[in-house]
């Protein structure tokens, strides 16, 4: 049962997520927009390559869908809204979006095409600068709750949130979670000016419409993950003894931690995956590190 | 004698023949380092599998399978590392033609 | 026949059917992304012998480090497409037989030495995770500390070697 109710959730956050979209792009708010694109997409002619490594063409977008439902099958929205609350949780989150990157080779490998197959390992050198930006301010937040289920990290910021306790694992999980799901300024695999659009090039009709259905519920999933491990969760401040309930405070926080998302590198240029490797490699892991020293410093001080 | 660890250990065997098959027969670098893959997870089938059914109080056993795959880890490094200086010095990576040191 | 037998079973089959594939198959990219798959077969196993943190943790780094060896094959090997579907092995019969021969070692020994009495209690996933970040810190710190030098040491090695030696500029000269 938990499991239909957050599925339906996913995807109403990634209809959300298409219609911000929609706004930064046309610079009108359509609510109708996505779902008349979506419906454009099933009418549309399906092109296949001449010889493409079917097994890699098909599995391509399923992969990516899959494996950002399952990042989300660990994230509660509320005390009891979780689909499984497994002993290894914040892991289990990292793992998942890992195969993101397969799904992107297989994406880029299968249409025997020059074009996305530059596309998919360019995805892989960005894996290559984003990966320890996202597994090191997760081991900070697990030192503070002490415990690697999500439940408990939520529990463990009722106090301070986690934004105030490590602003800088905050600042750099952020940005490793923009570059995981390809969002601009880090989308130099799927823009449209580079390489004809590099991974989606060669996708049309139905299986276009898997593969950007599945990053927009990535998009959702990344804002939740940055939700419960650093904005508190499901807990809000109380106003006159009236506090809204749990579920309302995910919404808006989910929702706004999206917003900001996709407005954020809507003005900035396109990073090239070499500088994106030495920009991480020689600032983002050295802070990374400093970010646990601290915490482990302040969880020392104050318990 | 279970036969979960029966089944486990078997797997863990047949992993690590097919490992060694593959790192034997391959002419290729980067293949033989595939098959050296295969053999390492072998062993932590086995490691696993004997931590799960015969002492799963002692926590040792699961710090040795960290062990082992940080091996995998350093050993894929160190390995194309290799293969990088000998691609640029020699054009390829096929072991038939490494034969400098030969007689 | 327990679920468990049975998980584990299925598991260990799909690892051993991707790792014969890895060497069946013509094309580089498959063979990479089958081993890839023969792994997480290998991390699903550890979750259904319950070892829940080494199952996530294999699942894991074997992304990511396969993709890694996907991206060598292409760059290093002949035909990574596998159309011009060459056959790249040597000794072959040698290996075959070392392969047999280790497998039904390894089964004989399986089959025929008593393990002893299986254990009936073990600890559940929370208190796995905190026995084992006991291990880590407390009895093999030492081992722990070792392990994290030598990976910086292969590291550091690795790119050393790796690095293009800088040419002199052709316009440098006069």
């Amino acid at each position: 049962m938990n499991t239909f109710i957050i599925v339906f959730l996913l995807l109403l956050g990634a209809y959300f997520v298409a219609v911000l979209e929609v706004w930064i792009s046309k610079g009108r708010f359509q609510l109708a927009a996505p779902l008349f694109a979506a419906i454009a997409f099933l009418g549309r002619e399906s092109f296949i390559p001449r010889k493409p490594d079917q097994l890699f063409y098909e599995v391509g977008p399923v992969l990516l869908l899959l494996s950002a439902v399952l990042a989300a099958a660990v994230i509660p929205l509320t005390p009891d809204l979780i689909m499984t609350d497994l002993a290894t949780g914040a892991l289990f989150i990292n793992a998942a979006l890992v195969y993101v990157l397969v799904a992107l080779l297989m994406a880029g490998w299968g249409p025997d095409g020059a074009y996305a197959m530059i596309g998919g390992w360019r995805f892989l050198g960005q894996l290559i600068a984003y990966a320890m930006l996202i597994v090191m301010p997760i081991t900070a937040v697990v030192m503070r709750a002490e415990s690697l289920l999500s439940t408990q990290i939520v529990i463990s910021q009722a106090g301070l949130w986690n934004i105030v306790y490590q602003p800088l694992g905050f600042i750099l999980f952020f940005i490793a979670s923009m570059a995981l799901a390809f969002l601009p300024p880090f989308d130099l695999m799927i823009a449209k000016g580079e390489l004809a659009s590099g991974v989606e090039a060669e996708y049309s009709g139905m299986r276009l419409a898997i593969f950007r259905l599945g990053r927009l519920v990535l998009i959702i999933t990344l804002a939740s993950a940055n939700v419960i491990f650093y904005l508190g969760g499901w807990q809000g401040p109380e106003l006159f003894g009236y506090s809204l309930p749990p579920w309302a405070w995910s919404a808006i926080k989910i929702l706004a931690v999206t917003m900001v998302m996709l407005f954020a590198g809507h003005y900035m240029p396109r990073i090239r995956e070499a500088h994106l490797l030495s920009w991480c490699w020689m600032f983002g892991i050295p802070l990374a590190l400093i970010n646990i020293f601290i915490v482990g410093v302040l969880l020392l001080e104050f318990p | 004698m279970s036969p979960e660890l029966m089944i486990a250990l078997i797997a863990g065997a047949a992993l690590f023949g097919i490992g060694i098959y593959g790192a034997l027969s391959q002419t290729n670098l980067v293949m033989i380092l595939m098959g050296v893959e295969l053999i390492l997870a072998g062993a932590m089938v086995n490691l696993v599998a004997f931590w799960r059914y015969l002492h799963p109080d002692v926590a040792a056993g699961q710090m040795f399978v960290l062990i082992v795959m940080t091996v995998m880890a350093v050993e894929m490094a160190v390995g194309f590392g290799v293969a990088i200086a000998r691609f640029r010095a020699r054009g390829s990576v096929e072991m038939e033609e490494a034969v400098e040191l030969k007689g | 026949m327990t679920v468990q037998a049975f998980f584990i079973g299925f598991f260990g089959l799909a690892a051993v059917w991707f790792g014969i594939v890895v060497f069946r198959t013509f094309s580089m990219m498959r063979s990479a992304l089958a081993l890839l798959f023969s792994q997480t077969a290998l991390g699903a196993m550890f979750l259904s012998m319950q070892a829940e943190f080494l199952g996530v943790l294999q699942i894991m780094m074997m992304a990511t480090e396969m993709s890694i060896m996907a991206i060598f094959m292409v760059m290093f090997m002949m035909d990574p497409g596998g159309l011009g579907e060459m056959e790249m092995t040597h000794q072959k019969r040698l290996s075959l037989i070392a392969g047999f021969v280790s497998f039904v070692g390894a089964v004989a020994v399986a089959v025929f030495v008593d393990w002893g009495p299986v254990a009936s209690t073990f600890p559940d996933a929370t208190q796995q995770t905190v026995e084992l970040g006991l291990e880590l810190l407390d009895r093999s710190m030492l081992i722990f500390e070792t392990a994290g030098i030598t990976i910086l040491t292969a590291m550091i090695a690795a790119t050393a070697v790796a690095i293009e030696p800088e040419k002199k500029s052709v316009t440098d000269e006069p």
